[in-house]
């Protein structure tokens, strides 16, 4: 089986925005979709003592989704390999799994035609890996940084499986017992 | 921007049929082009998919030192070609100035009218009435180069000075070339000093961690808590613009502290005593006030780096930003590398010196068409980066490596004051300016005044991507071709010597072409000779450029399809094998003679910023706050991409960075807009709220205007371009410049912040206007720039006059080394009376400039190929055998062949063939074939046997003859 | 933070739903247990129900981003928001059943379908009751179910939702009961008063259970330890939501008609009361669909403070395809 996931190194991550830009660009969304926003609080502490770190959003791709089981018209689905996305043709845009997601990832845009707007959300760049099995995601390969590696969980070989088996990694909202697979190796606020 | 295909019919109402908009780049049809990113100077490698003459789809390309990473505005490059507010075709202004009303024209026609505008302003006004304005490297600098000094005019520009080119030339005036080239991995040290390479350059980031895991010393030296600050080792957060007491110090504790490394500054230095007076005055304590550093942190910094060698001091630009404290700054740095010893050595400050193999962008620049007179009217009185200094630098530079700068950058007129001279005509008036790849209103320095003088400009001629604020006051505007549309090479104009490539994806759109057809068309309608524009594209004259290296293409794509990129092995340490530095005397000067000479002080004197607690204690009631500008900032590059929206909607407004302490205290909040306000002038941003910058700091980025306003529809203020524009609040005036560099004040400045409130919320008429020197308080032209004094005087230097009388006619003489050059190749003379070239170190005849072959024992012409004996006379050849005409044979002679007198031997009657005296055969130059000596019988090697050609017969090698 | 995904008709539509289901539950339970056999007096509650639930409907389909994939609502098992469909359209159809079987009475046109109905309208009443119920429920449940948002994971919500939505039943009904077209006679004229006088009760009884539920809910996430809770329930009885909520919702919709209930008489008790309980109504499904607060990721609300809104001027300034100059 295989099973994608992300790991995000936010030791490396600089918050440059690029993979929000390379993913908006080739997946073509609407302005006012985001798919994989890099926030930051900002510097915390107090002058000179501070500290700041980005966090890389996106789908969590969660072993046990939200938003996929609240979804009244089959569009919101979940491959066999993990990856969560939205039918265009089959949603009704009726935002309950907008709103059903704790980590507010999905939306549908509000610059599309009044009657052909559908929630949209990060598939892990699902057409571009029917096109060609192999391929990564946008972000994953605009990071000059390396911040974010994709991958099969369930290949022990693969660069994800080792990193996860090697470094403490954290996941967001696990309360939520979404089971998400997005691991993040977290900054330590200083040298890695 | 159309997402998927949608369409009303009831059909797709009720199933609506959404298709994905993947574009398959493995599809039949679709060829893959290897080319750059064209939006900073990194320049990081891009795949394009081209498919029926458009490309569908770019990706970065892993194979590339880039890593395929790609950023906002790489990744954007393909919305940026398609965007539906580029200039597609050549523009004529219809209507008046910035009136917003144009004609599409023919992109010659343009041409041809531009041209005779400018003919006619030099028959009028002489050719320094035509100026030109650049922005950064986003263009062929050389071809612009190359049309202004076939023109005639001394006056093109950058913002050169701004950006590394002072330090450059300070740099390069100590240890005779700049350190810009790093080898981390040998590295124990490294200070990252007003560089920021998580925002600016992103492939450089990558990589620290790893390095400081392996023991590398990060020293981090910036007024901001930036990106790369957290990783740091030892971060100083210094007070904008403090730069040069703080690297005063750190030379002082350095020298004083006995961590200098006395065998190298014993064996290459010169001076060291003269620094060491020079600095006594310099401690920690006296720089801590000035720098708000402790002054235990400045010894901590300055032994880090001392004592973890070798290390390196990556370049940044921040410190040819300050104003009048600038190069001042950037000569302790080069100093600092100096006295520890770490320049050129492995794991140091690596000195690549100029390309030696390829052609620099100086050698494609014909600096020779331009008339001394010419030379002597350029716009600036910062004589270290025009004309004076560049000439004694080049000159110096010619001397030691055998090539030299490039004009553009590193010798140009002061942009400011060519904006002045069009407002105020001083020194005389400027009629015309050329602005290619520039949007100087947000760009230079003092945008008020800038502004100004964009409109009152007589002729304004603008090449660009996109409608500015300065092109929207032009009399011509012309479409450039941009990122795909044009192949790109990575030289660094040759001051190095690696080199990169990629090809152009398309053909320009529409009515676009390159800037190098630009001037190229302008220059032959101008009149210029079609010899000297030898190349109608880009990848001409790219492939003339590389074919020195000697590699196996035949053009310029096929370079870059199968090199792409050329990096020499790092060649260090070679000041050992080359005797000497690259400077006049052949030492690194810790007391610069060329400074000296140029009327500046030798070492670095330490002056503060213009505006400063300490030495303009009066301002600080009104202007409290130190405010620094500046600062590349993700997503944009300087005042590119605020129409890219999918950039834009990350950022769209702009935000000055500061800390929650003073931002209380001024009651502001996270989000609020406010005035920034100085001596000259006011903007407005929204705050963000942050402790990133010191509670007496405010830290506001550059570049912003609004290209999606209507320009026209406020001339006081055209696209916003003055409203939250950092370079209204900067200044140029004469004082304020760097009196070596010319580098004009955006750091370190004093400043007051104050809430936008409902009534003072709207950038006014009187905000926009300018003054001549900038005053927002009294409005206008008060004083020639000409007659505003430098921030320090000249100090006169006296040069010691040849003990020999008269210098010999073609010779310099320089002072330092008491060497003379031959003038036109600036080869040494030496003692022994031999010329000697600098590139490869070869003798060459004083009398006759033939190079010395040490092999042959003769001198060789190296234009003609001709050899000439010691004597000077022609050495005569039959074919490859040199003949020895009226001499004795010098070599044995067999007995049965003849002497001939043109000066070979053969057998009698056998004229035609030669003998050589190293394989003892004759030879028949012609054909090359072998000839028995004793017998004249050919040899032939497939059968092994002798031929004699008169009676056909065939003989064994022991002369036997053998059966048919 | 992005958030407020469903905007005002979602609001709107689960205050009708709401009380089309409350209208029904409560002409049903009066219908079968307590005055049989005068059902036309609850024609015109019923017509009322229809209206709002046809309304809740088309405020629902117009806010859907593709209307026309409507029908795909029944095409899965699991989605809270099938049952919720499927709820209205049987109370709906029975409904509609139901006053058919009485507008004979009044337009003779239908007399002969009314015949036909009317042995059969109290079942059809009882139908649409129970699914009435259902509704009232489902509208509650389904936002309990969205554990995201700690404002509504709270089985406190189904409960207040279900309750107010019987208020807001009982105030429809009280407002239309015997009317048109029911003819008027002595006996409908009895019935109505008796269904109007335990009616004054029970909503007395219902807007006590309604604040109480209200207020244990919004001052327990004020006490909680959920951040998020705590945050929200701040903005309802301190923040910019306090006068909405202490004015609108808690006075207008609550305090006022239960004095109005207990001490005035006529028009203020049978008019003016139920008519601000309706207001109550609303304006709670209004707060509650507005407070839908995620717990933020460290940085999230900042970084959508700082992008653009999607009406700023560079949006629509240019489109791909045309060429300016």
């Amino acid at each position: 089986m295989t099973r994608y996931v992300m790991v995000i190194d936010q030791r490396r991550c600089i918050g440059c925005h690029s993979c929000t830009v390379a993913c908006r660009t080739w997946n073509k969304l609407p302005l006012d979709i985001i798919y994989n926003p890099v926030v930051t609080e900002g510097a915390q502490g107090t002058w000179p003592h501070v500290h700041k770190s980005w966090t890389p959003l996106l789908c969590m791709h969660c072993e046990n989704p939200e938003c996929v089981p609240c979804c009244p018209s089959g569009a919101s689905q979940q491959d066999p390999d993990g990856t969560v996305w939205v039918d265009p043709k089959k949603c009704l845009s009726c935002k309950v799994c907008v709103n059903a997601c704790p980590y507010g990832m999905r939306d549908a845009s509000h610059l599309e035609s009044r009657l052909h707007r559908f929630v949209r959300k990060c598939t892990f760049c699902r057409d571009k890996r029917q096109l060609d099995p192999d391929a990564q995601p946008y972000c994953v390969l605009t990071c000059h940084q390396k911040a974010r590696v994709f991958g099969d969980l369930d290949d022990p070989e693969s660069e994800v499986s080792k990193l996860i088996g090697s470094v403490k990694t954290e996941r967001l909202f696990e309360e939520f017992g979404t089971e998400p697979q997005i691991y993040y190796i977290p900054e330590l606020g200083g040298k890695a | 921007m159309e997402i998927s295909k949608t369409s009303t019919g009831l059909k797709d109402i009720l199933c609506p049929d959404t298709e994905s908009t993947e574009v398959d780049i493995h599809a039949d049809g679709v060829e893959m082009i290897k080319s750059l990113c064209y939006f900073c100077h990194a320049n990081c490698g891009v795949l394009a998919y081209v498919k029926d003459g458009d490309v569908i789809k770019i990706e970065g390309d892993p194979n590339y030192s880039s890593q395929g990473g790609l950023c906002c505005r790489g990744t954007s490059a393909l919305l940026h070609v398609n965007h539906p507010a580029r200039i597609n075709h050549a523009l004529k202004r219809v209507g008046e100035k910035g009136e917003g009303k144009w004609e599409q024209i023919d992109y010659d026609q343009a041409i041809q009218e531009v041209a005779d505008r400018l003919n006619q302003i030099k028959a009028e006004s002489g050719a320094e009435a035509v100026a030109s304005a650049g922005g950064t490297t986003r263009t062929d600098d050389w071809a612009r180069r190359r049309f202004l000094n076939q023109f005639g005019t001394p006056n093109g520009f950058h913002n050169a000075l701004l950006c590394w080119i002072p330090t450059f030339m300070a740099e390069t005036c100590v240890a005779g070339w700049s350190p810009f080239e790093t080898d981390l991995g040998g590295a124990k040290s490294l200070i990252l000093w007003g560089m920021n390479p998580g925002a600016s350059t992103l492939g450089g980031m990558h990589g620290y961690t790893d390095l400081q895991k392996a023991g590398l010393k990060i020293i981090m030296v910036d007024p901001r808590y930036s990106e790369t600050a957290s990783k740091a080792d030892l971060w100083l957060p210094l007070r904008p613009g403090s730069d040069a007491a703080l690297a005063l110090a750190m030379l002082h504790t350095i020298v004083y502290g006995g961590m200098a490394d006395y065998d190298f500054i014993g064996k290459w230095c010169d001076g060291f005593d003269d620094l060491m007076d020079h600095l006594a005055q310099y401690s920690p304590e006296w720089a801590a006030p000035i720098t708000w550093l402790e002054p235990e942190q400045i010894r901590q910094a300055a032994m880090m780096y001392a004592t973890n060698k070798p290390g390196c001091i990556q370049w940044g630009c921040t410190w040819d930003q300050i104003g009048r404290a600038s190069t001042t700054g950037s000569h302790a740095i080069a100093l600092l590398r100096a006295v520890t010893g770490n320049l050129d050595v492995p794991g140091g400050d690596g000195m690549p010196g100029p390309a030696l193999n390829f052609l620099t962008d100086e050698e494609l620049e014909l600096n020779e068409c331009l008339p001394e007179e010419q030379k002597a009217k350029q716009i600036s009185r910062y004589k270290l980066t025009s004309w004076p200094g560049y000439q004694i630098i080049s000159d110096t530079a010619r001397r030691t490596w055998g090539k030299t700068l490039p004009t553009e950058w590193f010798c140009e007129a002061h942009g400011p004051s060519v904006f002045k001279a069009i407002l105020t005509g001083d020194p005389y008036q400027v009629r015309a300016l050329i602005c290619n790849a520039t949007n100087p209103v947000n760009s230079y320095g003092d945008a008020k005044m800038t502004l100004a003088a964009l409109k009152a400009c007589e002729f304004l001629v603008v090449v660009d991507y996109w409608m500015t604020p300065t092109a929207l006051f032009a009399d011509y505007v012309f479409p450039a071709a941009g990122a795909l549309e044009r192949p790109t090479i990575v030289t660094h104009y040759g001051a190095t010597d690696s080199l990169m490539g990629g090809r152009r994806a398309i053909q320009p759109k529409f009515d676009r072409h390159t800037d190098m057809v630009f001037w190229r068309k302008l220059g032959l309608a101008c009149g210029q000779d079609p010899a000297n524009w030898p190349w109608e594209t880009e990848e001409e004259a790219y492939y003339e450029v590389l074919k020195g290296i000697g590699l196996p293409v035949s053009n310029y794509n096929e370079f870059v399809d199968n090199v792409r990129m050329y990096y020499p092995p790092l060649h260090q340490s070679k000041f050992e094998k080359n005797g000497g530095f690259w400077t006049p005397s052949g030492k690194v000067e810790l007391n610069s003679t060329i400074m000296r000479q140029l009327g500046f002080p030798g070492m670095p004197t330490y002056i503060g910023t213009i505006e400063n607690p300490i030495d303009t204690p009066e301002l600080l009631d009104e202007y409290p706050i130190v405010l620094t500008t500046g600062g590349g900032f993700m997503p944009y590059h300087h005042s590119e991409h605020f129409q890219m929206q999918g950039i834009r909607y990350l950022y769209p407004d702009p935000y000055f960075s500061i800390n929650p302490e003073l931002a209380e205290k001024l009651d502001i909040e996270y989000g609020d807009w406010c005035w920034i306000e100085t001596r000259r002038g006011r903007i407005k941003m929204r705050a963000n709220v942050e402790p990133e910058v010191d509670p007496r700091v405010v830290f506001a980025p550059r570049g912003w205007w609004f290209p999606e306003r209507d320009g026209s529809a406020d001339l006081d203020n055209p696209f916003g371009c003055l409203e939250s524009n950092v370079n209204t609040l900067t200044s140029v005036d004469e004082e304020h410049c760097d009196p070596m560099g010319g580098s004009w004040a955006n750091r370190g400045l004093l400043c007051k912040v104050y809430k936008c409130t409902e009534l003072d919320h709207e950038f006014k008429p009187e905000d926009a206007q300018f003054s001549i020197p900038g005053s927002v308080a009294e409005p206008g032209i008060h004083e020639m720039p000409s007659s505003r004094p430098l921030a320090r005087e000249e100090i006169p230097f006296e040069m010691p006059q040849y003990e020999g009388g008269e210098v010999p006619e073609g010779y310099d003489w320089v002072w330092q080394n008491n060497t003379l050059y031959q003038k036109g190749t600036n080869y040494k003379l030496d003692a022994s009376g031999w010329l000697i070239n600098p590139r490869n170190k070869a003798y060459y005849d004083a009398y006759t400039g033939w190079r010395y072959d040490a092999g042959e024992e003769c001198l060789v012409d190296d234009e003609t190929g001709k050899r000439y004996t010691m004597d000077r006379e022609e050495i005569k050849y039959m074919g490859a055998y040199r003949l020895y005409p009226g001499a004795e044979a010098p070599y044995a002679v067999p007995e049965q062949l003849v002497w001939k007198e043109e000066g070979y031997a053969t057998l009698p009657g056998r004229d035609e063939l030669i003998y050589d005296s190293n394989s003892g055969w004759l030879v028949d130059p012609a054909t090359n074939v072998y000839y028995d000596a004793y017998y004249g019988w050919a040899y032939d090697p497939t059968a092994n046997c002798l031929i004699d050609m008169a009676t056909g017969k065939r003989y064994t090698m022991e002369y036997q003859e053998m059966a048919e | 933070m992005k958030h407020h995904y469903w905007e005002p008709p979602i609001a709107l539509y689960l205050f009708l739903g709401g009380l089309a289901g409350g209208i029904l539950f409560l002409s049903a339970v009066f219908n079968t247990f307590v005055v049989p056999g005068f059902a036309e007096v609850f024609a015109m509650p019923v017509l009322v129900s229809l209206v709002c639930i046809a309304i809740g409907c088309v405020f629902l389909v117009i806010d859907l981003g593709q209307p026309g994939v409507f029908w795909r609502v029944w095409t899965t098992a699991t989605s809270i928001i099938k049952w919720g469909a499927t709820f209205l359209v049987i109370a709906a159809v029975f409904a509609l059943l139901f006053f058919l079987a009485y507008l004979g009475d009044a337009w003779p046109i239908f007399a002969g379908l009314s015949d036909l109905l009317k042995p059969a309208a109290g079942f059809f009443l009882g139908v649409a009751g129970f699914f009435g119920l259902c509704i009232m429920m489902y509208t509650g449940i389904m936002l309990s179910t969205l554990k995201a948002h700690a404002f509504w994971a709270t089985p406190a919500l189904p409960v207040l939702f279900t309750v107010s939505a019987i208020s807001t039943g009982c105030a429809a009904v009280v407002l239309s009961i015997g009317g048109w077209p029911a003819e008027v006679t002595l006996g409908t004229l009895i019935v109505s008063e008796v269904v109007l006088e335990i009616l004054h009760v029970v909503d007395i009884i219902l807007v006590i259970t309604e604040f109480i539920i209200l207020m244990t809910m919004v001052l327990s996430f004020l006490g909680a330890g959920n951040v998020t809770a705590k945050k929200a329930a701040k903005r309802w009885v301190c923040g910019s939501y306090a006068p909405l909520f202490w004015i609108g919702m808690v006075l207008v919709g609550l305090v006022i008609p239960f004095a109005l209930y207990v001490g005035g008489s006529g028009a203020a008790s049978q008019l003016v009361a139920p008519i601000l309980v309706l207001i109550g109504g609303c304006l709670l499904r209004f707060l509650v669909v507005n407070t839908d607060d995620r717990a933020p990721i460290p940085g999230e609300i900042r970084y959508y403070e700082r992008v653009a809104k999607p009406d700023a001027e560079f949006v629509h300034k240019w489109t791909y395809g045309e060429n300016i100059f």
